[in-house]
């Protein structure tokens, strides 16, 4: 047995109650009264082993409480839940919630700042410490008590063109964060931060410096990888060349962008890495959650890597080495002209973004994003919300080879629900979710359901043996986070955003009691 | 040979984004630009030229006639939910800031030649017209729906370059027809004004919206619009070309 997992044993036989200090070993196997983590485990299935809530009572569940952050934003983050209280964010705030009745005990407001307020995905924990990326690209450590800050570094130069809406990955005693920055051409790394000083312990880059000849930028990193201790792997996907749409200037692959890598999380030495866009003009960043199976495939048992790319390609990989057992479309795809002995997709250069256009399918948001797809383990399902579309891509000479470097227009898009068998690729149901594209999450729960939201701003419970609805609440519009659930007080919780509204739904005690 | 041009592209390229974004040290920034930045620069560029799906605002037709904020701010208040673009609660002078700044944006942009993103008109001249018409009467079935003496009439008189583009390939926007029949056997016909998979909404020919539970009332409904969803798997990128080129002769 490892020491991390002999660690694991040593808090929980000490019991939760009384610790309030988090130690990242809570990861392997959480405590199904938290969530510590940005997909709750370091596994990134998004499914938790809670079966209070069922498919036959979930007709019951309603609303606990909800929180309104009265922000005009939209909450896109993952809520953390450790010792009874929630932590949420958006672009420059953080608050703290009490997990019970959803009242605020804190809020952190960070300075006015000019960076990029797109979204933000949540705060990671370790010890009795938050940690927060900022617009401007600062590492902000807060006491989780009061909010107030600890220390504040800068990750990388905003004025550059950088700037940060990612949670931060506690590993060890690593914080490990990644950057966005598509508007210029800037390289993409990811840095391991010590959590008591917030000095630098590693950097990788995952493109060459900018300025080298023939040389691609970007490769942004700015979504939470997963990670598995018995290999003592850090799996994370990066995101899409730069100059964006222009490939001329960047021949070849364009190693490491729209990559997933492995990485030792003590060292950022790199061990493997894989690539579902080579040479990428779509701006499919591979960031989507790379989901950690064991199980078999082909007759063995392995360790494997799924990933839906944006790219509109299933894959999975052997998470020890890196190497393609299956590439599958999961939905229309038009860009490639084949699969190659690899496994990667070989892009069609009739269909790279030219002067006229090209109708391109997916879209540039991909035929999935950032939310979280779930894997299901008892019916070996990959659950995402895809995205059918098309896109129409424009790139010419004055365009230049700077940033965007030309132009694209989303065409048509729907969303709808898929059930993926991993082991084929093989679609086992769909459930149409609406017009244009939902965007919510997955959460599977061992009970067999799972939570997601549509494009009208329904939240939904569904039957995950075949993806028929159970239930439902009109939550105003649609869920852009991923759902997370957690025990409290013997209740099952799960707790969804809407616009800038948290809510926590949960079955009425008479239920719960009869248990 | 290929190097030198790319190096020469790059420093040009260079040149040209820089200059109106926010690393401009010898011009003051406009104070609209940090708010553009924050909220706007993501979707639609830092320099109001187009980003991540956002259009390019420098060469909207709203923009053109915005009046210090008086199109501009109604779009930013109520957001367009149906194109993806969220509400903004921002100050009015916050407001006047923006606009002033894309406005700057749009002026910046006019004023260079070349060496800037964005379709142009010239650049969807591409296909030919008789394969146009062709596939418009034949394997596109476009006819099937569409006359040029017809709804296209002068259709390239009302739409250019990209936004006729646009349009051809989905007319977004466009309403769907449905008819709901109740319970008692009456029939309602009017427009969809909503649908999830638990309540269906629609208009009646008087403008009164009616509500029902999907299961309690039976409906059909109309959505010509997929049929343009449905060609997007066939089309090549020649026919899409060449369908433009006819269209662009109903003027």
């Amino acid at each position: 047995m490892n020491p991390l997992k002999l660690t694991l044993l040593a808090v929980l036989a000490s019991g939760l109650a009384g610790a309030q200090e988090y130690d990242p070993s809570w990861q392997l196997n959480p405590p199904t009264t938290s969530w510590p983590g940005y997909h709750g485990d370091y596994s990134g299935r998004r499914h938790s082993p809670l079966t209070q809530i069922t498919p036959e009572n979930v007709a019951n569940l309603g609303l606990a409480w909800s929180f309104q952050t009265g922000e005009s934003g939209q909450l896109k983050c993952s809520p953390l839940m450790v010792n009874g209280i929630l932590y949420i964010t958006m672009p420059d705030h953080v608050w703290a919630l009490d997990a019970r009745s959803g009242h605020q005990l804190w809020h952190y407001a960070y300075p006015k700042n000019s960076g990029f307020h797109i979204g933000h995905r949540g705060v990671s924990m370790y010890k009795e410490w938050l940690f927060y990326t900022t617009p401007d690209a600062h590492l902000i450590c807060l006491n989780a008590k009061d909010g107030t800050v600890r220390w504040n570094v800068v990750i990388a130069d905003s004025q550059k063109g950088y700037w940060m809406t990612m949670a931060p990955m506690v590993i060890h005693n690593h914080v490990i964060v990644g950057v966005s920055g598509d508007f210029d051409n800037l390289t993409g790394f990811l840095k391991a931060i010590d959590p008591e000083t917030g000095k630098t312990q590693w950097r990788w880059d995952s493109t060459p410096p900018a300025g080298t000849p023939n040389a691609t930028t970007g490769g942004m990193t700015w979504m939470t990888g997963t990670y598995d201790p018995d290999l003592n792997l850090l799996y994370w996907g990066t995101g899409n060349p730069t100059p964006v749409l222009n490939g001329k200037v960047r021949p070849g692959d364009d190693l490491y962008t729209c990559s997933i890598v492995a990485l030792n999380p003590d060292t950022g030495k790199l061990q493997w890495a894989f690539q579902p866009s080579p040479h990428d003009t779509h701006d499919w960043d591979a960031v989507e959650t790379t989901v950690l199976v064991d199980g078999p495939f082909g007759g063995a048992q392995r360790k494997m890597l799924m990933q839906t790319s944006r790219n509109g390609y299933f894959f999975v990989l052997d998470r020890t080495n890196g190497k393609s057992l299956l590439t599958v479309p999961y939905g229309p795809v038009n860009w490639a002209t084949k699969v190659d002995g690899q496994g990667r997709p070989v892009s069609n250069p009739d269909k790279e973004p030219a002067p006229d256009g090209r109708l391109i399918a997916p879209d540039e948001g991909g035929l999935t994003n950032y939310r979280s797809p779930s894997f299901d383990p008892k019916t070996g399902l990959f659950i995402v919300d895809a995205h059918p579309s098309y896109g129409v891509y424009f790139a010419k000479p004055a365009d230049g080879s700077f940033g965007w470097a030309g132009a694209d227009y989303g065409v048509w898009g729907k969303g709808i629900l898929e059930a993926i068998d991993y082991q084929t690729g093989k679609i086992r149901w769909t459930h149409e979710l609406g017009p244009g594209g939902a965007g919510a999450g997955v959460l599977t729960t061992e009970s067999g359901l799972l939570f997601t939201g549509d494009a009208m701003g329904n939240v939904l419970a569904l039957d995950t043996k075949d993806g028929k609805t159970l239930w439902h609440s009109g939550t105003g519009v649609p869920m852009q986070s991923s759902p997370i659930t957690y025990e409290l007080d013997g209740h099952q919780h799960v707790v969804t955003s809407s616009g800038g509204v948290l809510f926590s739904w949960t079955l009425p005690d008479s239920l719960v009691a009869k248990r | 040979m290929k190097i030198r041009f790319d190096s020469a592209l790059r420093a040009f390229a260079g040149l040209v984004f820089f200059a109106p974004g926010i690393y401009a040290a010898q011009a003051p920034a406009l104070p609209g630009e940090a708010i553009f930045v924050q909220n706007c620069a993501f979707c639609h560029g830092r320099d109001a030229g187009g980003g991540e799906e956002g259009p390019d605002l420098t060469r909207s037709k709203l923009v053109a006639e915005d009046v210090a904020g008086d199109k501009i701010g109604p779009v930013v208040l109520n957001g367009r939910q149906e194109k993806g673009m969220p509400r903004f609660k921002l100050a009015d002078q916050e407001i006047k800031d923006i606009a002033a700044y894309i406005h700057a944006e749009k002026k910046l942009a006019e004023s260079q030649k070349g060496g800037r993103r964005g379709v142009e008109v010239e650049d969807l001249q591409t296909g030919n017209v008789d394969a146009g018409k062709k596939y418009f009467n034949g394997a596109g079935k476009c006819s099937s729906c569409h006359s040029p003496e017809g709804d296209l009439a002068k259709v390239a008189s009302r739409y250019k370059g990209l936004n006729l583009e646009q349009r051809l390939l989905y007319p977004r926007g466009s309403v769907a027809s449905i008819v709901v029949t109740l319970p008692n056997g009456d029939k309602l016909t009017g427009k969809l004004a909503y649908k999830d998979e638990f309540n269906v909404g629609m208009r009646d020919t008087n403008g009164w919206y009616h509500s029902w539970p999907v299961n309690t009332v039976k409906f059909t409904i109309d959505a010509p619009a997929d049929a343009h969803a449905e060609l997007l798997a066939k089309y090549s990128d020649d026919d899409i070309h060449n369908l433009m080129a006819y269209l662009q002769t109903l003027q």
